[in-house]
């Protein structure tokens, strides 16, 4: 029984962590233009091809790569989807920044669907083996079993995640990012570089959530067109729950909802005797989403929107 | 009303095609998008085995023409070629529909213009509903999942096992049947359970399964979450033998799933080996030797519908539409898989299926039946 409760708990921690990942994109990018980017979910999709055509192009075959191909690859595709999130944000929302709200939201959905149907005419429909970046050995762990992959893609989360908090709070562009998600008025007044601080987000958003889909290919062990779409929902889901433009609100709610699902999946048919099957584990996730946001509507860590505060901001 | 049809038995026997004159075979099926694998090789073992035909100078003189259009795997378009092959009196027969979805809304437009199908759809419903212009010159999915439960319980001496599926049509359908079959012959179903179509994590589902220690697994659903299952199953160290259906027969089941975590998985399909028989091993080569490439899963059965075609013509009284029906469904047609006949509905009265092991890098028949 323990290890089964263990066995379990690892399942959501690395679902969770992978999930972190692509919410913080999702949360950053709301943090500073108050837009949802649709097109998010592709950045972890595009991260998984990138890394697939890098490892080709490297080693030849992308399946016999060595450690240190491996690990070139995983830097140059997570830089290079950098660059492409910086890219689609120049030609796709820059153009419509000083329009309604809505308008970059709908430019990203375009987007979104523009490069699903370009992977698709590039690479092919269908889903693709994808090799994997850690030696697959397994452990047994107080009767329950632990992959090498399950804990490479926790050390990788929380090395990218750690990262991501020391260029928020400690460094020269944390500041200016942090500056102009306060107010964008107010910081180009200041002399603050807005266009730089919000290229610099798309590239930190584009890039973690290409390192989550190559850590996400590399654990199931395939990759396709679409994956990004249902994944990109759930962690859209987890970065609302967290509170949306929180970054701390973003990880909590990753694996509030990854433990919420592993644990539908577990205990809905024991607790209901059966009459609630696992296909109800979507549903249980959405319910707990829909009671935390009537009881806290900002999401758990999001800050409470006051009408001062949506003034002082220039929300709308 | 009586008069309306006076004329059109009139206006049917002024273009009924006279003997011996050229016909025409509609062929629909998905020659484009993500299934055209399987509806263009399964066509072009139609084309071989007409080929061969009209080279030896057709059937008593009548050579066999096809109009072969995409039904891109979408009932839409599947609805409007079989309006076109209806409104074309010179097809009087249809080789139509790879999947289920497709067949289940053309087969009432054929029925109405009085065209006999042999449909491929596999979903055991197709036959149910009453219509008198269809074959089906394959096996349903009932034959599909006897025979992984039979081997499971009487070959891998199976007690127990815990059944997953995908919440689909197919999936669902074909669950079922392995469920009722697995209860029927003595073992018993420990558990039931549902996944979503897009899931790609079967982790926590694997965590519960484990815990129950089934002796199989029958998973209901098809690629690539096939593969991902068989991957995490291995590596969660689930025992299981794990049973799939045909969607399965395919080596991409082999290589996304990886080599060293799919071996002893059991795949259900109704092709057999391509070295089965002398018949089929010259069937695979002819076909090699004509398009270049192996057969495809479902090639053998274009070939088989070319040798039910011949019988057909061989017995039919006259090249009308009711006529072909007719000998259709009585044809007693010795084909490369055997004799094949059709009960009163259209199914196949023996339906064979195969089962496959999967042993290194490849597909091993181990029954059949």
């Amino acid at each position: 029984m323990l290890g089964i409760f263990f066995q379990q708990a690892v399942n959501a921690l690395t679902i969770g962590s992978i999930y972190a990942l692509i919410a913080l994109g999702y949360t950053m990018v709301y943090g500073v233009l108050r837009m949802i980017n649709f097109a998010h979910g592709e950045m972890f999709m595009l991260g998984a091809y990138a890394a697939f055509l890098v490892l080709a192009l490297l080693a030849g075959d992308a399946h016999a790569a060595g450690p240190l191909t491996l690990v070139a690859a995983f830097v140059i595709a997570v830089v290079a989807v950098g660059g492409i999130g910086v890219l689609i944000e120049r030609f796709a929302y820059k153009p419509l920044r000083n329009s309604t709200r809505l308008a970059p939201m709908l430019s990203s959905l375009g987007a979104s669907l523009a490069l699903v149907a370009g992977m698709q005419i590039l690479a092919g429909p269908q889903p693709v083996a994808f090799p994997s970046f850690f030696p697959s050995v397994t452990y047994n762990v107080m009767g329950g079993t632990v992959t090498s992959v399950q804990i490479g893609i926790l050390v990788a989360a929380f090395v990218l995640m750690y990262g991501l908090t020391l260029l928020v709070n400690r460094s020269r562009i944390g500041v200016i990012v942090r500056a102009v998600s306060e107010s964008r008025q107010t910081a180009r007044l200041l002399g603050i570089n807005v266009d730089f601080a919000i290229s610099m987000v798309f590239f930190t958003g584009a890039l973690l959530g290409a390192a989550g889909g190559i850590l996400y290919a590399s654990y199931y062990g395939i990759m396709s067109p679409t994956m990004g779409a249902v994944v990109g929902l759930k962690a859209f889901t987890a970065a609302i729950l967290g509170g949306i433009g929180s970054i701390p609100g973003a990880v909590l709610g990753a694996f509030i909802l990854a433990f919420v699902e592993v644990a539908g999946t577990a205990l809905l048919p024991l607790l209901t005797g059966g009459l609630l099957g696992t296909e109800y584990r979507d549903v249980l996730a959405f319910a707990i989403l829909i009671l935390v946001l009537l009881v806290r509507p900002a999401g758990i860590l999001g800050e409470p929107v006051s009408e001062e505060s949506m003034v002082y901001k220039r929300e709308f | 009303m009586k008069s309306v049809a006076l004329l059109c038995l009139g206006v049917s026997l002024i273009t009924a095609p006279a003997f011996a004159d050229d016909i025409t075979i509609g062929l629909a099926g998905p020659l484009s998008g993500p299934q055209a694998y399987f509806g263009g090789t399964w066509h072009n073992g139609f084309k071989l085995y007409v080929d061969k035909l009209n080279a030896a100078g057709g059937v008593n003189g009548t050579k066999v023409l096809i109009n072969q259009q995409d039904d891109k795997a979408d009932p839409r378009e599947g609805t409007l070629v079989a309006q076109k092959f209806c409104d074309d009196d010179k097809v009087i027969i249809g080789l139509v529909n790879f999947n289920s979805g497709v067949a289940q809304s053309t087969l009432p437009i054929y029925e109405d213009c009085k065209m006999p199908t042999m449909t491929f759809g596999s979903n055991p419903s197709l036959t149910r509903q009453g219509y008198k212009f269809m074959v089906r010159p394959v096996a349903n999915d009932l034959a599909g999942a006897l025979l992984p439960a039979e081997y499971a319980l009487g070959k891998l001496g199976a007690k127990t096992a815990v059944v997953v599926n995908d919440k689909q049509v197919f999936g669902q359908g074909i669950s079922e049947i392995f469920a009722s079959n697995f209860e029927k012959g003595g073992g018993k179903v420990l558990d039931t359970l549902a996944v979503a179509p897009s899931d790609v994590d079967f982790t926590a589902v694997l965590a519960q399964i484990k815990a129950k220690k089934p002796d199989v697994i029958y998973l209901g659903a098809v690629m690539p979450q096939l593969a991902l299952f068989a991957k995490q199953m291995h590596q969660q160290g689930v025992k299981a033998t794990l049973l799939v259906p045909d969607g399965g027969y395919t080596p991409d089941l082999i290589q996304q799933a990886g080599q060293d975590n799919v071996q002893g998985t059991l795949v259900a399909i109704q092709v057999p080996p391509m070295d089965a028989s002398p018949d089929i091993a010259a069937f695979a080569k002819a076909y090699k030797d004509k398009y270049g490439e192996e057969a495809g899963p479902y090639s053998i059965y274009g070939y088989v519908q070319g040798q039910i075609l011949e019988q057909v013509l061989k017995d039919t009284k006259g090249h009308s539409r009711e006529q072909m029906n007719d000998a259709l469904h009585h044809v007693k047609a010795k084909t490369a898989i055997g004799v094949l006949e059709f009960d009163d509905t259209g199914e196949l009265k023996v339906g064979p299926s195969y089962l496959y092991k999967v042993d290194g890098k490849d597909f091993v028949l181990i029954g059949s039946k």
